[in-house]
């Protein structure tokens, strides 16, 4: 697959779609967490 | 998105290939250009600088003298807490943002942010944020009161508009979260082969470690919102000690979000400012990768630290030096940074053009802060210091010479990029000068009032603090008044300024944005551009 061909630009967007969305999981899951640790400390 | 805007043809040497669209709303609503979504981030900055500013001017003119004379002290509560939040997450973070958008792609070789459209988002989110934010100071209950830190109870006391408070962070944290997942996404995925991370900018590097602090500790501080929402609108009582909750919980919980925030404004600062000393040192930056792990290790210590700002609360004396020692930790990594930038000088050729000058400016007077800092982390101490005005003297002098004068310097480094012009290096350096004499007499004194016992977030003071106050607010108003010019040399750099910049514009300049045309074309690197040795900034094998 050659350098900057419409596959490989596909393909690194989507790796980065994929961060993406890990990284915005992660934030949301922070977010429970500690609303959780607020909701269950008492 | 970019996929359809790419063509195979190389382009990256033509200026002329693709412009931006012509019309108003198409060119600025609908963008997803990073560079004209830098533009916005930097313009909607430079403005809240300016209404956080106005607000200081407040404050600063009711503090002239003692006594009560121009606004009512609730009013005046309302100044304080407003112009921190607007100083915080308006201008400072969205200028850093800014910068991010157009400096990242250009430093690694990449024809844009990995998320185009997302990018849009994130921006266009802070100016719905920041006028719902400031509405609440035309509302019946007023703007919020309590200071930035929200601390319960107090915060809880205000009204209805404290909603309209809760719902303007949660955007923000939200525009946060976005624009450092782009950042993140567009660093790891789209560098420009060749472009190993530790050949990377430090100005990159430092944007890296900074998004992974912002997803970290935004979502904590959006927790901390949400559950003073529902305390003062749904009956929880989650930090209402006569519900069973605990007022200090919000602090730590504050602290946890509060103290990685406060590296989240300074991390891109040293960024710029390690990019801008090798630059008219006419050196390589003096230990690179040493820089790369000061800043992780800054980014980690930042974690364990965030009860400094809690000394006084009654913790365990193990908590107490624990957070101590800890917070004592930073100063090695943050000493070894000042090495490196004085020993990037040391025998250079050094010229001291605008932008190396506030370079030189943030490392001397950013320490000074660093220094103070210090001196409060010592818990024994800080029961004195805290909440007095040499706190307010501390993270003063860290974020005005600090954060601010190192957005300063960023923007008189590569104005001359953005633009295609060369800004007036006179008025630049008269705007150095002023702004470096008026912001010490201005926090300078701070530290002796807060010394002899002056409190922060107070309208009125008794008189054996009446001198130093009226000099800080001579400076204060120099200070404002000077940021004026700054205004004027970007008017007329972009409108104005008749004398072009080249591509390189600064003799020492080195790295992948200097090899594209002044201005650069509307879409740079659609081809990765080849990465060796006279295109890497300073990565030590460059040299
Ligand atoms: C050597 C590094 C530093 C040390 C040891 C340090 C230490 C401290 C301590 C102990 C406090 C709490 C004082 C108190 O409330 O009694 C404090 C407050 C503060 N620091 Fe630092 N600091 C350092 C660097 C920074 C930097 C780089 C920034 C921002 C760019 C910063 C911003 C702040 C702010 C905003 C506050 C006040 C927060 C508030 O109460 O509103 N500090 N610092
Ligand atoms: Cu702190």
């Amino acid at each position: 697959m050659s350098l900057n061909s419409r596959e490989d630009l596909a393909n690194r967007r989507s790796r980065a779609v994929k961060t993406a969305w890990l990284l915005g999981l992660i934030a949301a899951g922070i977010f429970v967490a500690f609303v959780l640790s607020g909701v269950l400390g008492h | 998105m970019s996929i359809e805007t790419t063509h195979s043809h190389d382009e990256s040497h033509d200026d002329h290939h693709d412009h931006a669209p012509s019309g108003f709303l198409d060119r600025w609503l609908f963008t997803t250009n990073h560079k004209d979504i830098g533009t916005l981030y930097l313009v909607f900055s430079l403005l809240m600088f300016f209404i956080g500013g106005s607000m200081a001017m407040i404050i600063r003119a009711e503090l002239f003298m003692p006594g009560l004379q121009l606004v009512e002290p609730d009013f005046f509560n309302q100044m304080t807490t407003m112009h921190a939040l607007i100083m915080v997450f308006g201008a400072v973070m969205p200028a850093w943002v800014g910068f991010a958008n157009w400096m990242i792609p250009m430093m690694i070789g990449a024809p844009d942010m990995a998320l185009p459209r997302m990018n849009n988002w994130s921006f266009w989110i802070l100016p719905f944020a920041f006028t719902m934010l400031l509405s609440t100071l035309f509302m019946d209950s007023g703007g919020p009161a309590a200071g930035w830190t929200l601390y319960p109870p107090l915060s809880l006391q205000g009204g209805q508009s404290f909603a309209f408070v809760v719902f303007a962070v949660h955007m923000m944290g939200i525009s946060s979260i976005m624009g450092s997942i782009n950042v993140i996404a567009t660093i790891l995925n789209m560098r420009a082969p060749g472009m190993t991370l530790l050949k990377m900018p430090l100005f990159v590097w430092t944007w890296l470690i900074t998004a992974f602090l912002l997803i970290a500790v935004m979502p904590v501080l959006a927790g901390a919102v949400t559950m003073l929402l529902t305390d003062h609108f749904f009956g929880t009582s989650f930090f209402n000690a006569a519900g069973g909750g605990d007022p200090v919980m919000f602090q730590h919980i504050f602290w946890f979000f509060g103290h990685p925030e406060v590296y989240i404004m300074i991390l891109p600062a040293f960024g710029v400012v390690s990019e801008i000393i090798p630059t008219f040192a006419r050196k390589p930056l003096f230990g690179y990768t040493a820089m790369v792990y000061a800043t992780a290790s800054i980014a980690f210590l930042s974690f364990i630290v965030w009860a400094h700002h809690m000394f006084t609360v009654g913790m365990p004396l193990t908590g107490e030096l624990f957070f101590m020692y800890a917070t004592m930790l930073i100063a090695v990594p943050t000493g070894v940074k000042v090495f490196n930038w004085v020993s990037t000088m040391w025998r250079g050729s050094m010229t001291f053009e605008t932008p190396m000058l506030f370079a030189i400016g943030f490392v001397v007077l950013f320490t000074i802060g660093g220094l103070s800092g210090l001196m409060l982390a010592i818990a024994a101490v800080d029961l004195q210091y805290h909440d007095t005005y040499f706190v307010v003297a501390h993270f003063h002098y860290v974020l005005v010479p600090g954060a601010v004068f190192a957005l300063m310097a960023g923007t008189y480094y590569w104005l001359p990029k953005w633009t295609g012009h060369m800004y007036s290096e006179k008025w630049g350096k008269i705007h150095f000068w002023v702004s470096t004499i008026s912001v010490n007499i201005l926090f300078f004194p701070q530290h002796y009032l807060g010394l002899a016992g002056m409190p922060r977030r107070i309208p009125d003071y008794s008189t054996q603090f009446a001198d130093f106050n009226m000099i800080s607010s001579i400076g204060g108003f120099i200070f404002g008044a000077s940021q004026l010019i700054f205004v004027g040399v970007i008017v007329h750099c972009v409108y104005k300024s008749r004398k072009a910049a080249t591509a390189q514009v600064w003799e020492g300049a080195r790295g992948l944005e200097w090899t594209l045309s002044s201005p650069p074309p509307y879409h740079s690197f659609n081809t990765p551009p080849p990465i060796n040795a006279s295109t890497v900034a300073h990565a030590d094998e460059a040299h």
